[in-house]
């Protein structure tokens, strides 16, 4: 699988650059937001697989805002809240909204790597999935098409010979007339 | 994972047949060992064997329930095959309507729809956006049934909520938003469409009693898990609650030839579906 793209939102500048930092030295392609606003922009321009975002930012738009448009969007982006204080009620509505985690700062980095492997992983096996139903869709649909014109055509030929069974059983035509009618019936 | 022996096989492919009439042959080791992997530790059985006497002692048929719900492939989509689904929207119904409608002679005219293995209820919902869209509220009695064999499904199907993966799978973003609801990671139906369906627990190899009769049945990959006997079978069954000019409609990669001669397959656009002889 390709590297996983990430969105940092924050609107402090040093974490912003310290989170690039060590995501970009890991091998993740990371792009970043100054605040909620941009960070909407930018979401719907293209696609991420996971935002990493802050819970409260100046603006009209905060990390619950940011959660909600991602999802809002493409279901299949997730989510990370980062959060100055811990706060359960604020985890719960969260995750309530379709978050994946949430993480407080100050940031432990090897914590944050280990949710990224996670939904790396997770990822990877949908994308198995996936591909499996892909591969399953074009057999389905190449074997229904064969079998449609099988059903039809075996139901065809099933309607002619209790047709020609009938022309055989027809005491009214003498033999040489219903063999004439057989043939006749066989060619249209 | 336990290894299952030859004759714990054969033991569960009897029972399973007995329950459900799918047909699983000896070969299918692998697949009673991941089904029923985690019914082994939930009752504390020491082989399959074990599991399969703890579950026919058992007077209220808990574990049999659990056997049947793991043994059933509950694979589905909203919307699957979309062709059955514009088959509805652009012939079945205009044309069940209007007879139904001179049938009727000023009073509400009635239309029933029958999903016979509904599994988790994504058949069933697509059904109801098609009636839905198509049929104005309240001019019509509309029955709209979903059965299943499994519990499990049975239960999903009448919550109406699905996980982000059920429901991404077919569902157009218009309709999700339009019918569904979401709280965290779940969808829910709404209650305008849960409204339309009942559900109900049936199993499709006993004698259909108290069904009554129906204008369209969907009977999709359920049949291709039975043997061709159970499938004539089942497929007569289906004629005989099936109304004179009502309409069956089967899964794209299965067939009646050979299975039941009461009906005879048509074409509409890329769809095939079968009226009565
Ligand atoms: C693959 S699903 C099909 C769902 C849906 N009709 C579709 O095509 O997407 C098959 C369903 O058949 C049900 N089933 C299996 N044996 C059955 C039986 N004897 N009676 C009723 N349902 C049965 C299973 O529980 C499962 O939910």
């Amino acid at each position: 699988m390709s590297r996983l793209n990430i969105l940092v939102v924050d609107d402090d500048p040093v974490t912003v650059i310290l989170i690039q930092k060590k995501l970009v030295k890991e091998d993740y392609a990371v792009d970043t937001a100054e605040d909620g606003q941009q960070a909407v922009d930018k979401l719907t321009k293209r696609y991420y697989d996971v935002i990493l975002t802050d819970l409260m930012m100046p603006g009209d738009i905060d990390g619950i805002g940011v959660l909600e448009a991602a999802k809002e969007w493409n279901i299949k982006t997730e989510v990370i809240l980062i959060t100055a204080f811990a706060s359960i009620e604020n985890a719960i509505e969260a995750m309530k909204k379709g978050a994946v985690d949430y993480l407080q700062k100050p940031i432990n980095f090897d914590e944050l790597l280990l949710r990224l492997e996670k939904i790396k992983n997770m990822k990877m096996l949908m994308k198995n999935a996936t591909d499996l139903r892909e591969a399953m869709d074009v057999t389905e649909q190449s074997s229904a098409g064969t079998i449609q014109v099988l059903e039809l055509e075996v139901g065809k030929l099933q309607t002619l010979i209790s047709d020609i069974n009938e022309l055989l059983l027809n005491d009214n035509l003498d033999a040489q007339s219903r063999i004439e009618r057989v043939i006749e019936k066989i060619d249209t | 994972m336990l290894k299952i022996k030859p004759d714990e096989i054969t033991l569960f492919s009897n029972y399973i047949h007995k329950l459900t009439g799918i047909s699983i042959d000896q070969s299918k080791a692998y697949l009673l060992e991941t089904r029923f992997g985690r019914l082994l530790q939930e009752t504390d059985s020491t082989t399959y064997a074990d599991l399969y006497h703890k579950a026919r002692m058992e007077p209220g048929k808990h574990l049999e329930k659990k056997i049947i719900d793991a043994i059933t492939t509950n694979e589905t989509l909203f919307f699957r095959d979309t062709g059955p689904f514009d088959l509805l929207r652009h012939k079945i119904i205009p044309e069940l309507i209007d007879s139904r409608i001179a049938k009727a002679n000023g009073t509400r005219p009635s239309l029933k729809i029958w999903s016979a293995a509904c599994s988790t209820g994504q058949e069933v919902y697509s059904i109801a956006i098609v009636l839905k869209e198509l049929l104005a509220k309240g001019n019509y009695n509309i029955k709209l049934l979903g059965t299943d064999i499994s519990d499990a499904a049975v239960t999903q199907a009448s919550y109406g909520d699905y996980n982000k993966f059920e429901i991404e799978r077919g569902l157009p973003k218009d309709k999700l938003i339009k019918y569904f609801s979401s709280s965290g990671s779940r969808w829910k139906v709404s209650d305008e469409l849960r409204s339309m369906a009942t559900f109900r627990k049936i199993n499709l190899l006993t004698p259909f009693t108290n069904l009554g009769k129906w204008d369209i049945v969907f009977c999709r990959n359920v049949a291709i898990y039975f043997t061709l006997e159970d499938r004539q079978k089942l497929f007569s069954q289906i004629a005989q609650v099936l109304e004179p000019d009502g309409y069956l409609i089967i899964g794209s990669t299965e067939s009646l030839t050979g299975v039941c001669p009461s009906f005879v397959p048509k074409r509409h656009l890329r769809t095939i579906f079968y009226t009565k002889r």
